[in-house]
């Protein structure tokens, strides 16, 4: 943890808030606190107070008071009671209630408090991951509920059409019909297959650690080239590339192509089909530790208001195209493992660019 | 009594089985059918009321994407009253959870529910439900 552990000391005698900060400085940042009011504006200034010492017998209220009313207000600090007094009985319910972590008697030795200041340090920093992992679970329980609902209808949405299909096939009279059909039953299958292949990269993403190599861009796009050339042309779709790279570059090879495949399926797939010059730009520039990727084409666009919802998982803009939902997800899944940033410029009706920035490893 | 069919699916598949279950089971030919939710909403507002045929039933799917089963229905309940009259909704559910299936039977124009995929004998229950409840006094609705 970086910077001195924070901590507040209350003491109605100032010759001990003294004593206390001259001996305590060096090693921790101490704040001081003649009576409880100024110690509740100080914890409010300073939230990441870690660990609070308070004196027992104060005029206002006893320490043990102190801590019991401020706990709820005041909930992370780790709360240490100093005392002189056998006043055994309320420091051991205290204890027992809670509201304080352990005590240490009067007059300390600087052990003492040391030792103390590193225990409750400790308790400390496992309270705050565990309210960090408590949101973590959260989240990812939404997710899980949000996605189990889309997985199941994603999946059986085309196998329940391929059963209807075959329910169909019984009434159909003329091969042609049949034909028409399986046609589309064709279009339902390779669909689910998309779906699951999607859902694959996903896991592998969640699960995967980075596997660095050195890439080489010219042979990236060559491959990229090779896996888009037969649609490319079956759909009088121009596929340009472009390649800079003027320094080495390491990356995981498996995340780069998700990310690149992912944006030039897009691409190719949310054309404008009657336009003439359909096109797919494919740009890379590889210089002063950084790779920056563009992936534009001159298709249907985004709508404005979705630039940002288009990377929820199973966000759909448009209905033109079956996507698996998954896909931008998974790109900025997959950048934030690389630490990358991804950018939208696009055009209803006239095309989108994408710019991604990744950093060298 | 034959009535129009309009189906609403963002499935192409799932729209040519409506199709042929409709005019194979009940041989009815008057079957529209849109993978757009937005273009139905179109050719519905074009047609105006209809008052001389009976009602068209229009099966619609809820999940679809852009724009949903629910958000048609919203839209269609702004429609003017004697255009809402000329159709009859019916809820296409899959593998919805509870709170969608209560939400789309929540709507007042929504009447029937029907389970995808689309099957004869259900085809049949249905139109046996909807011919049924037509003789009933619309006093209350809409």
């Amino acid at each position: 943890m970086p910077g001195k552990i924070k901590i507040l000391y209350i003491d109605d005698e100032p010759n001990n808030l003294t004593g206390f900060k001259a001996s305590f400085r060096i090693d921790y940042q101490v704040f001081t606190a003649l009576d409880t009011t100024e110690a509740e504006i100080i914890l409010e200034k300073h939230p990441d107070i870690h660990v609070i010492f308070c004196d027992q017998r104060m005029p206002v209220k006893t320490g043990v008071e102190f801590f019991g009313e401020m706990r709820s207000r005041f909930p992370l600090p780790v709360r240490i009671l100093l005392t002189a007094y056998t006043d055994i009985e309320s420091v051991i319910d205290a204890i027992n209630h809670g509201h304080i972590f352990r005590y240490v008697k009067k007059p300390w030795n600087d052990a003492d408090i040391m030792s103390a200041i590193e225990e409750a340090n400790k308790f400390y920093i496992s309270n705050s991951l565990l309210t960090v992992k408590n949101e973590e679970l959260k989240i990812a329980y939404n997710e899980l509920d949000k996605f189990a609902y889309s997985v199941s209808h994603d999946i059986r949405g085309p196998l329940s059409g391929i059963l209807g299909a075959i329910n169909v096939a019984a009434n159909l009279n003329s091969v042609t019909e049949m034909k028409e059909m399986l046609a589309l039953m064709e279009k339902s299958v390779k669909k689910l297959d998309v779906f699951i292949l999607s859902m694959h990269d996903y896991y592998t993403l969640q699960r995967g650690e980075l596997q660095l190599t050195e890439i080489d861009m010219n042979y990236l796009v060559a491959g990229m080239q090779d896996m888009y050339k037969v649609y490319a042309n079956a759909h009088q779709i121009s596929f340009t590339a472009e390649v800079n790279q003027q320094e080495p570059f390491r990356c995981d090879a498996f995340i780069l192509k998700l990310i690149l495949n992912n944006l030039l399926s897009n691409a190719f797939k949310y054309q404008r089909k009657e336009l003439d010059n359909k096109r797919v730009a494919l740009r890379i520039e590889v210089s002063r530790g950084t790779a920056t990727f563009w992936v534009a084409d001159n298709g249907i666009g985004i709508p404005r208001h979705h630039t940002e919802e288009i990377f929820t998982l199973f966000f759909r803009a448009t209905s033109q195209e079956a996507g698996s939902g998954f896909g931008l997800y998974n790109v900025k899944d997959a950048l934030i493992k690389l630490n990358g940033d991804i950018k939208v410029d696009s055009v209803l009706g006239e095309g989108t660019t994408f710019t991604i920035t990744i950093p060298n490893k | 009594m034959k009535h129009r069919f309009i189906v609403i699916d963002d499935s192409e598949l799932d729209c040519f089985i409506a199709e042929k279950m409709i005019k194979h089971t009940i041989e009815n030919e008057q079957v529209i059918a849109f993978t757009e939710a937005a273009r139905a909403l179109e050719y519905i507002t074009q047609q105006g009321a209809v008052t001389d045929q009976p009602k068209a039933i229009l099966l619609l799917d809820v999940l679809m994407p852009v724009v949903s089963g629910f958000d048609f229905v919203e839209a269609f309940e702004q429609l003017p009253p004697d255009v809402q009259r000329s159709y009859l909704l019916v809820a296409l559910t899959s593998t919805m959870n509870k709170n969608d299936l209560s939400r789309i039977s929540g709507y007042k124009s929504v009447k029937h529910l029907l389970d995808k995929p689309i099957t004869a004998e259900a085809l049949l229950a249905l139109l046996g439900e909807i011919d049924a409840t037509a003789g009933e006094p619309l006093a209350g609705s809409l």
